[in-house]
């Protein structure tokens, strides 16, 4: 019995597994042109979620600008949680991490068209993880209808008004003349006399990472917040809502003769715990129901 | 048993069920507190628990200090926590009348733990407060309901309960025990319904009632 396989087979195999490697387009646009789903689905992530959660609104505010290629597919519906929740699926193309801070070119992130379409990763040589310390314009400056960032990393082209404000820690009185840093834009604010920065358009951002599992029910933003004289007070999770005003308060502690290592304070604030509540009913087991499902 | 002799039992086990009547507690007897005897509270006394390892209230965390907090600001910090603030405006006038119920209540209903006297505690053993948490909506949704009150017909002071309920659903379970389902309310409120016919769907037998 033979126990090992012939020069010939060998060589057959060989010759096999080049000849599939090579018919694996490098260039998915090329073998992709003539497959609107293909060329929708290229460079999106592909666990975040199935392709049919674009939100109504989106595709209609897309519309007017550039017609989406024709497709023998019939249009995914939307699910009604998700479009409730407005975030984007992942049909869409992200948009370029911009490490130059201006205003993404993708004309039309939704409409799947490959020309002028921003890879990720691509042609700018700069890493999306170390962004230019430039400050990009506003979403107010950019309008509406442009996310602030990439919609793969959880911006949406949602906004709310929000404001901030910054008080002693310890006196709860206000602090006029902070500077107040947006983290995911960079904007700057200085606070008034009663501690409150002006309000501004902020981003709606969802952690991408718990799109799969349970739709995120409000975004979360980071403030950083600088005083003369006072511990840099970092500010985690702030809740946003699209569509309304809201306002969060950052405390910031006086440095005082005592303190010898001054490291900045972070707050955390948590998730709202209608969703944990959500989420947790979301995996429970039958074997393992640990306080029940959700009762009255 | 002849008849003497059960007339002189019943008398002996007369006298020793007096004779241990100092013993036994006195039964409570409790006038109802309505909103005609009681005013509205101007503070509401909050035991602040210890964070556990992550930064968060613990329900079951030991209890440091016990803060007076203004009634109103107290209402208004707890109800972006329990409610979200981009809710539709009815449910939120409904969740805002179901928080200032329940800690009106137990304003009514201190408690002592641990050699504390509270109202109410900041986690969600009661409600979910947090300090300078309030929001423009969930403020305006207070504003609209501080003059009223949601209690039983003859004006007694009631604890409305709520609970977080299933999203997208009418939540009859919840009515059923006569809790509010927080999910419920949203669900109706965007259904067209108005904050009094969300807390009449939830609650019977209650009644909106003008403070003085």
């Amino acid at each position: 019995m033979k126990r090992h396989p012939s020069k010939r087979s060998v060589i057959i195999a060989s010759l096999l597994a080049s000849a599939i490697v090579v018919a694996i387009p490098t260039q998915p646009q090329i073998g992709a042109l003539r497959h609107a789903h293909a060329r929708t689905l290229h460079g999106a992530i592909a666990a975040m979620a199935p392709a049919g959660i674009d939100p109504v609104e989106q595709r209609t505010e897309a519309a007017p600008q550039a017609k989406p290629p024709v497709s023998e597919a019939p249009a995914p519906q939307p699910r009604a949680r998700d479009a409730g929740n407005g975030k984007p699926g992942p049909g869409k193309v992200p948009v370029q991490p911009n490490p130059s801070g201006s205003k993404p070119k993708a004309s039309n992130p939704s409409s799947g068209s490959s020309a002028g379409q921003a890879k990720p990763n691509a042609s700018s040589g700069a890493s999306p993880a170390t962004p230019k310390p430039v400050p990009p314009p506003s979403p107010a400056a950019q309008g509406n209808d442009q996310p602030a960032g990439p919609e793969s990393w959880g911006y949406t082209r949602k906004t709310a008004k929000l404001r901030i404000r910054v008080i002693d820690g310890r006196t709860k009185e206000p602090i006029d003349g902070a500077e107040v840093v947006l983290i995911e834009t960079e904007q700057r604010f200085k606070t008034d006399a009663q501690g409150f920065t002006p309000w501004f358009d902020a981003p709606v951002i969802r952690n991408p990472k718990y799109r799969p599992m349970v739709a995120e029910l409000h975004g979360q933003l980071g403030a950083i917040a600088y005083k003369d004289g006072y511990r840099d007070s970092i500010h985690l999770g702030i809740r946003v809502h699209e569509g309304i005003r809201q306002q969060t308060t950052i405390w910031m502690y006086k440095i005082g003769p005592a303190d010898r290592r001054i490291e900045p304070v972070l707050y955390q604030e948590p998730y709202h715990h209608l969703w944990l509540i959500q989420l947790a009913d979301k995996f429970r087991s039958h074997t393992q129901p640990g306080e029940g499902p959700e009762r009255p | 048993m002849t008849r003497v002799q059960r007339t002189i039992s019943l008398l002996c086990a007369s006298c020793g069920f007096a004779a241990i009547a100092p013993i036994l507690p006195a039964p409570r007897v409790e006038a109802a507190q309505t909103i005609y005897n009681t005013s509205p509270p101007s503070v509401i006394r909050v035991a602040i628990r210890e964070n556990n390892a992550s930064g968060e209230p613990d329900p079951r965390g030991r209890i440091i200090y016990v803060e007076a907090v203004p009634f109103a600001t107290y209402c208004e910090d707890v109800l972006p926590n329990e409610w979200f603030p981009s809710w539709h405006p009815e449910a939120l006038k409904a969740g805002a009348m179901a928080v200032k119920m329940f800690a009106w209540y137990h304003h009514l209903h201190p408690v002592t733990i641990d050699g504390f006297t509270f109202d109410v505690d900041n986690t969600t053993n009661f409600q979910h407060f947090q300090e300078m948490s309030s929001q423009p909506t969930t403020n305006a949704a207070f504003q609209a309901i501080q003059k009223l009150a949601y209690t039983k017909p003859n004006g007694e002071i009631v604890e409305l309960n709520y609970s977080a309920g299933y999203e997208n659903d009418p939540n009859w379970q919840y009515r059923n025990a006569q809790k509010m389902a927080q999910w419920g309310s949203e669900y109706w409120a965007r259904k067209g319904q108005s904050y009094l016919q969300i807390l009449q769907f939830y609650y019977q037998n209650r009644a909106l009632m003008r403070l003085q």
